[in-house]
């Protein structure tokens, strides 16, 4: 059968993208299968993509005079809040510009449709220009499945057929569960709702804001008031002449707490810092995306079955153990290894998954499992309510002491310090919570 | 800056097939469930879109015109009355972003 293809990849994100450019340069025989308009058409991140890989799929992706990002960091803020004050970890750095760079912002409906492009050029460059595709404005109902084998998908009527099928179809893994390799229904408990909105400023008028330089970027995590209360917190990211403002909030505490994601991010905006940086912005768009914890108890059972494999977002890799929202890095990297291991497949002639077994292999051994097992219990511990409530108060209220010159005489800091702490936790809480953060972070 | 209403928050969101006067919806939810046993009705205050409302009988109310497709509302309800789908390209709503 010679229209059946060697993979079919569902979902035209991070994962779909990464696995599909790797397929591609393998000359491998694939169909992706996107259900927006174009890659790109219906996703939502943040969004900082972490890490180099990027460099892996797009060499000198940089040069481009307009690569479908946004912005390089150099510029990383973690800033807790409490109701008037804001205290920040600051940190920018020269290294940063150096290529490839650590960190590119993106929004999405862009980036994704731009790296398409790259995809449907390696496509062309390839043995099978004329049979791999990229296809759009299709959503799969179904993997088809023969005696447990994965063997295609159906769209409406039609079935395509493959070897294999790489589901990268994002956080609301409905095929995921259908194949069985996740419940039904997936519970709350390890599960948020991101928020955000685009704000326009004039470009030159933004890159004064930020201090940026030429394209270099800021990303900026918050914790704290930013929530009121509600498990999660808020970040800012630099684009070339809108800024992403948003909050991530836990929806099972929503739930307890009856809050509203939309009217939280209005009380985010209210803040005194926050109001001053969004200052004559223009709002232009408004958006929203599921994201999972980074608790590993939230990802599949498993992330292969014969003729499957599962990557980025449907396989629940995601994590912010306090340092950074990781998702797209995972999403590339998890779709880079899927496609090796359908490769692999190919040459061996065995998609069953005695073969597909390597990717959970190859994950394991990748950074990004080794993080989010290493990183579970800083994943535990930045969901408490120590951390999410009464570290950044006691933070700014200790930064406020601090940084009050008054006319008279000035109280050493250690007794600043303990006030502060008073106030807000006790020593033993404190005390704990550093014993849990210097083993876990 | 000034703050946005919700609605105007939505105004500003690229729906598909806007022109069409007959959708599919992409989630059906059976509002029975909400409104004879569940204890939180939390659809009605998570949804970043609102498209669960609350009538002044405390009664559950779906439109699926304004939705997102986020997912929230999948894992917020715990009573089994939604049932979520991505919505069909050519007879579904749903968004198609400017900047994702």
């Amino acid at each position: 059968m010679d229209d059946k293809f060697d993979c079919i990849v569902i979902g035209g994100g991070v994962a779909g993208l990464a696995a599909s450019m790797m397929l591609a340069k393998a000359n491998m025989k694939f169909l992706l299968i996107e259900r927006g308009e174009f890659a790109g058409a219906k996703n939502v991140s943040g969004g900082v993509l972490w890490g180099n890989d990027l460099a892996k799929l797009v060499p000198n992706y940089w040069e481009e005079e307009d690569g479908g990002w946004e912005r390089f960091i150099n510029h990383r803020r973690l800033t807790f809040m409490d109701e008037q004050s804001t205290f920040s970890l600051d940190f920018k750095s020269s290294h940063f510009n150096e290529k490839p760079y650590t960190g590119v912002v993106v929004l999405r409906s862009k980036f994704d449709n731009w790296l398409s492009g790259k995809v449907q050029e390696a496509i062309d460059a390839s043995d099978y220009a004329m049979d791999s595709f990229i296809a759009t404005n299709i959503k799969v109902d179904e993997v088809l499945m023969e005696n447990g084998k994965a063997v295609g998908i159906k769209t409406g009527e039609d079935e395509f057929h493959a070897d294999s099928v790489i589901i990268a179809e994002g956080v609301n893994n409905l095929l995921t569960r259908q194949v069985g390799l996740q419940d039904n229904y997936v519970p709350a408990d390890h599960m948020l709702t991101g928020i955000k909105e685009i704000i326009r400023f004039d470009q030159e008028v933004l890159e004064q804001k930020f201090q940026l330089n030429g394209l270099s970027g800021m990303s900026n995590e918050f914790v704290g008031w930013a929530t009121d209360g509600v498990e999660g917190g808020g970040f800012l990211y630099t684009n070339r002449d809108t800024i992403s403002l948003g909050l991530v909030v836990g929806i099972k505490d929503m739930r307890e707490k009856k809050r509203s994601p939309h009217d939280l991010l209005n009380h985010f905006k209210t803040h005194p810092t926050i109001a001053d940086i969004i200052k004559d912005g223009e709002i232009v768009e408004y958006s929203a995306h599921v994201v999972s914890s980074g608790d590993a108890r939230a990802m599949p059972k498993e992330l292969y079955k014969d003729g499957i494999l599962i990557a980025g977002e449907a396989a629940n890799l995601l994590m912010n153990a306090g340092k950074a929202i990781q998702g797209m890095d995972y999403a590339m990297r998890s779709g880079i290894l899927a496609a090796e291991t359908i490769i692999e497949a190919k040459e061996k002639g065995d998609f069953s998954s005695a073969t597909l077994k390597n990717y959970r292999a190859k994950l394991d051994q990748s950074y990004v499992m080794k993080d989010i097992n290493n990183f579970q219990d800083a994943v535990h511990l930045l969901h408490t309510e120590t951390m999410q409530k009464k570290v950044p108060n006691l933070v700014c209220d200790f930064g406020r002491q601090f940084f009050t010159i008054k006319n008279e005489p000035t109280p050493k800091s250690e007794k600043m310090l303990l006030g502060a702490i008073k106030r807000h936790a006790s020593l033993w809480e404190l005390l704990k919570l550093g014993f849990k953060a210097r083993k876990s972070l | 800056m000034k703050l946005l209403k919700l609605t105007e928050r939505l105004g500003l969101v690229n729906y598909r097939n806007q022109s069409k006067s007959e959708i599919k919806p992409h989630i059906i939810v059976d509002t029975d469930i909400c409104n004879s046993g569940c204890p939180h009705k939390c659809t009605t205050w998570v949804c970043p879109a609102n498209c669960y409302t609350m009538d002044e009988e405390n009664k559950v109310h779906f439109q699926v015109e304004d939705c997102i497709e986020c997912g929230t509302c999948m894992y917020a309800c715990d009573q089994g009355a939604v049932d979520w789908n991505y919505p069909d390209p050519e007879i579904g709503r749903g968004v198609n972003w400017n900047f994702g």
